[in-house]
C-alpha cells in the first residue's frame, strides 16, 4: 500500500484478531481421486471419515443430492466440527453454508419449529439477477486518518477519503470504518480500477488502468489492464448474486407502512407468505431468471434436538426445497430429550434411518502431535522439540482440547521468561496451574466434603447460614 | 436500465389517485400498473410542485427505495458504506411555472470551463477540466417521447452554483394546466 497516505503518528498494529479453535482449516486435504492425504489444508487423520465427507461434497457439488442427511458421530474431540468446516470450505462461497448449534433452536421468540424452518430455509440459495446502483472508477487517492494515537480507540476512530475518477469526471467519499477495512482487505492502490456496490459496500477489482501500465514496479503476471471507465460514476448495473430464500421471507413479511406499528415483530413468519414466496421462485426457475443453490445445514449438538424436532425433520427432509443436512453427535446410547426412551446418538430410529452416518475415531499420537504443529503455527507459538513431545504425551493421557488451550497459555508465560521458544518448564508450569477434567474430579472426590452442595454429606446453604447465626425459617 | 417512469410511457391521468392535505402541502399519491407508484407534492398555497418521486417494487417482493425526480428530499446519503463527500456538487431540481430549472452548488470553476448540451431526452454537464460530468434526465420529456432541442436550453453560472433552464414546450405547459385543474379539483382528505 505505497501510495496510502496515514496522517498523525505511526502505531504498532497491536490488533489481537481473535483466532477460532477451527481457523486453521482451509478444507478437506483430498487430492484428485478423492484419496485423503495424511495431513493437507489443516486437516490431520482421520481418513476414512474425510474420504466419506469428500463423496458427500461431490454428490452436493454435482447437485445430486437434496433433502438428504449426513451424521458424523464420533467421541468428543474426535474432529467432526473441524471436518464440518472443512466441508464448507471445499464448497466454496456461492454454496450456503449454514452453521448451528442444536440448543440455538430453543429461543423465547419463536418456537421451534419456526427457528428449524428459519435455518433450512437460510441454506438455500437462489442465484437471481438484481438491478444494483455500483460506483465504477479509477482510484486516485485513498488518504486514512488516524484521530488517535491510543491504539484502544484507533478501530473506532478510523476516517479517510476516497478519490476516484472516470475519463469525464471525478468525485471525493467519505470513508467509514467498514469501507476502510474493506479496501485494505482488497489491497486496492491507486490506479486499480474499482467498482463499488453501494447497498452492500463490496469491493470488486476490475484490473488495474492502462495509464499505469507503464509504471515498472513489480507487477505480477497476473495484473489486468483495463480501461479507465467513462461517463459517470455512479452507474445502475445488473449484477448476480445469490439470496437465501430466508432472506427473501423477511423482505416480503415485513409489514409495509404504518401497520408495522401495530403489528409487533414476533419474528415468525406467516405459513402464507412462504408459500407465496415457493411459488414465485418455481415460476422464475421456469421463466430461467433464477437458479436455485441447495446449500448445506450443519446442525452441531444434534442431540439437544427433542422428539418434536426430529419428527418436524423427517417430514422436512422429504420437501422439495431442503438442504443436505449435516448433524454431528457425541452421545452414545442416550436419552432422546422429551422422551424416556433411549437411542443410539440420541436420535430416533426412524430419522436415524434416513441418514448416512460417518464415524470419527480418536487420535493417534502421531496425529496428535501434528495437530499441535499446526495449531502452533496458526496461533504464531514458537515450539521446541522437546515441549512438543511433552504435549502430545499429555494429549493422549488426558484430552486433545486440554493440551489445545496449553499451547497459548504456555507461550505467554515463555514471554514473561523473556523467551521466544517455549520449552518443557513452560509447559511444566502451566500443567500445574490448570487442571484438565480428571485432576479436577479426582480433586473433588477427595475434597467433595468442602463443596457446597455435594451429594456425599457436604455442607449446604442452610447450614453455613446457621454458623453465621442467622436461622432460616 | 432505466426505470420505466424513465421512458417513453402513458403515466396519465387515467391511474387511480388519491389527495392529502398535511403539513401545508397537497399530496397526490398515483399508483400504476406493475408496482409502481409515484407521489407528488404541491404547495398548498401557491400550487408550486415541491416533490415528485417514483418508487416500484423490488424483484425480491420487497418495497423498492424512493427515486427522486424533483425537489430536495432525496439528498441525504443513503448508504452506509460509501458518502460522497460534502465538497462534491450536488443537483437540485425545482421547476418554475415556464422551465424546468436545475442548480448545481459547489462548482467552483470559472464560467468558461462548462459545456452544457443536450442529448435526446438528457442535459448534458460537463467540464473542460473534466471534473465535473453528470447527464440530466427530463423526466417529463422522456415520458412523452418528446427530444430535447439545444434552442430551448439556457444556463448560467454564479456564486459557485451552476443553473441550467430549459423552456417547457406548449404541449407540457397544457398537460400541466389539465393535470392542475384536475387536482384541485379532487377531493383531498385533510389531515
Amino acid at each position: 500500500m505505497a501510495d496510502v497516505k496515514t496522517a498523525g503518528t505511526e502505531v504498532k498494529d497491536l490488533r489481537l484478531e481473535r483466532i477460532g479453535a477451527h481457523s486453521h482449516i482451509r478444507g478437506l486435504g483430498l487430492d484428485d481421486a478423492l484419496e485423503a492425504r495424511m495431513q493437507g489444508q489443516g486437516m490431520v487423520g482421520q481418513m476414512s471419515a474425510r474420504k466419506a465427507a469428500g463423496i458427500v461434497v461431490t454428490m452436493i457439488k454435482e447437485g445430486k443430492i437434496a433433502g438428504r442427511a449426513v451424521l458424523l458421530a464420533g467421541a468428543p474431540g474426535t474432529g467432526k466440527t473441524a471436518i464440518a468446516m472443512g466441508m464448507a470450505q471445499a464448497l466454496g462461497e456461492d454454496v450456503p453454508f449454514t452453521m448451528i448449534a442444536g440448543s440455538e433452536i430453543f429461543s423465547l421468540e419463536m418456537s421451534k419449529t419456526e427457528a428449524l424452518t428459519q435455518a433450512f430455509r437460510r441454506s438455500i440459495g437462489v442465484r437471481i439477477k438484481e438491478e444494483t446502483e455500483i460506483i465504477e472508477g479509477e482510484v486516485v487517492e485513498i488518504v486514512i486518518e488516524r484521530p488517535s494515537t491510543d491504539p484502544g480507540r484507533d478501530k473506532a476512530g478510523r476516517t479517510g477519503r476516497l478519490c476516484l475518477k472516470t475519463t469525464d469526471m471525478e468525485t471525493e467519499f467519505d470513508l467509514g470504518q467498514k469501507m476502510i477495512e474493506a479496501l485494505q482487505k482488497e489491497k486496492v492502490t491507486v490506479g486499480d480500477v474499482i467498482t463499488i456496490d453501494k447497498a452492500n459496500g463490496k469491493i470488486n477489482k476490475i484490473g488495474r488502468s492502462f495509464s499505469k501500465s507503464k509504471d515498472f514496479d513489480a507487477t505480477s503476471q497476473n495484473v489486468r489492464f483495463v480501461q479507465t471507465p467513462d461517463g459517470e460514476l455512479q452507474k445502475r448495473k445488473e449484477v448476480v448474486h445469490t439470496v437465501s430464500l430466508h432472506e427473501i421471507d423477511v423482505i416480503n413479511s415485513r409489514q409495509q407502512g404504518f401497520l408495522a406499528l401495530f403489528s409487533g415483530d414476533i419474528g415468525e413468519i406467516k405459513s402464507e407468505v412462504r408459500e407465496q414466496i415457493d411459488a414465485r421462485v418455481a415460476e422464475w426457475r421456469e421463466e430461467g431468471k433464477a437458479e436455485i443453490v441447495p446449500g448445506v445445514l450443519f446442525i452441531d449438538e444434534v442431540h439437544m434436538l427433542d422428539i418434536e424436532c426430529f419428527s418436524w425433520m423427517n417430514r422436512a427432509l422429504e420437501t422439495q426445497l431442503a438442504p443436505v443436512v449435516v448433524m454431528a453427535s457425541n452421545r452414545g446410547i442416550s436419552r432422546i430429550r422429551g422422551t424416556q426412551d433411549k437411542s443410539p446418538h440420541g436420535i430416533p430410529i426412524d430419522l436415524l434411518d434416513r441418514l448416512i452416518i460417518i464415524a470419527t475415531e480418536s487420535y493417534s499420537p502421531k496425529e496428535l502431535q501434528r495437530i499441535l504443529q499446526i495449531r502452533c503455527e496458526e496461533e504464531d507459538v514458537e515450539m521446541d522439540e522437546e515441549a512438543l513431545k511433552t504435549l502430545t504425551a499429555l494429549g493422549s493421557k488426558t484430552s486433545l482440547r486440554y493440551v489445545l488451550q496449553l499451547i497459548t497459555t504456555s507461550s505467554i508465560v515463555a514471554q514473561k521468561r523473556k523467551s521466544s521458544m517455549v520449552e518443557k518448564l513452560d509447559i511444566k508450569k502451566v500443567y500445574g496451574l490448570f487442571c484438565d477434567v480428571q485432576r479436577s474430579t479426582e480433586y473433588l472426590r477427595s475434597h467433595e466434603k468442602e463443596f457446597l452442595f455435594s451429594d456425599f454429606g457436604g455442607r449446604t446453604g442452610d447450614a453455613e447460614m446457621q454458623d453465621a447465626g442467622m436461622a432460616l425459617d | 436500465m432505466a426505470r420505466p417512469w424513465e421512458k417513453h410511457a402513458k403515466f396519465t391521468l387515467e391511474a387511480p389517485k388519491t389527495c392529502l392535505i398535511q403539513g401545508g402541502r397537497r399530496k397526490v399519491h398515483a399508483s400504476y400498473h406493475g408496482g409502481i407508484e409515484c407521489v407528488e407534492e404541491y404547495d398548498v398555497i401557491t400550487d408550486k410542485l415541491l416533490v415528485r418521486k417514483w418508487r416500484m417494487e423490488s424483484r425480491l417482493g420487497g418495497e423498492g427505495r424512493w427515486d427522486h425526480e424533483v425537489g430536495t428530499e432525496g439528498l441525504a446519503p443513503s448508504s452506509d458504506f460509501l458518502v460522497e463527500s460534502t465538497a462534491n456538487p450536488l443537483v437540485t431540481r425545482i421547476d418554475t411555472d415556464k422551465l424546468f430549472e436545475w442548480r448545481i452548488r459547489n462548482l467552483p470553476y470559472p464560467k468558461e470551463t462548462y459545456e452544457v448540451s443536450v442529448d435526446r431526452f438528457e442535459i448534458v454537464v460537463r467540464t473542460t477540466n473534466k471534473k465535473y460530468f453528470k447527464r440530466l434526465l427530463v423526466g417529463d420529456m422522456a415520458r412523452r417521447g418528446m427530444a430535447l432541442e439545444s434552442d430551448a436550453l439556457t444556463w448560467n453560472h454564479a456564486h459557485n452554483t451552476l443553473v441550467v433552464s430549459y423552456v417547457k414546450p406548449r404541449k407540457i405547459l397544457e398537460e400541466e394546466a389539465a393535470a392542475t385543474k384536475e387536482r384541485l379539483a379532487m377531493k383531498a382528505m385533510r389531515m
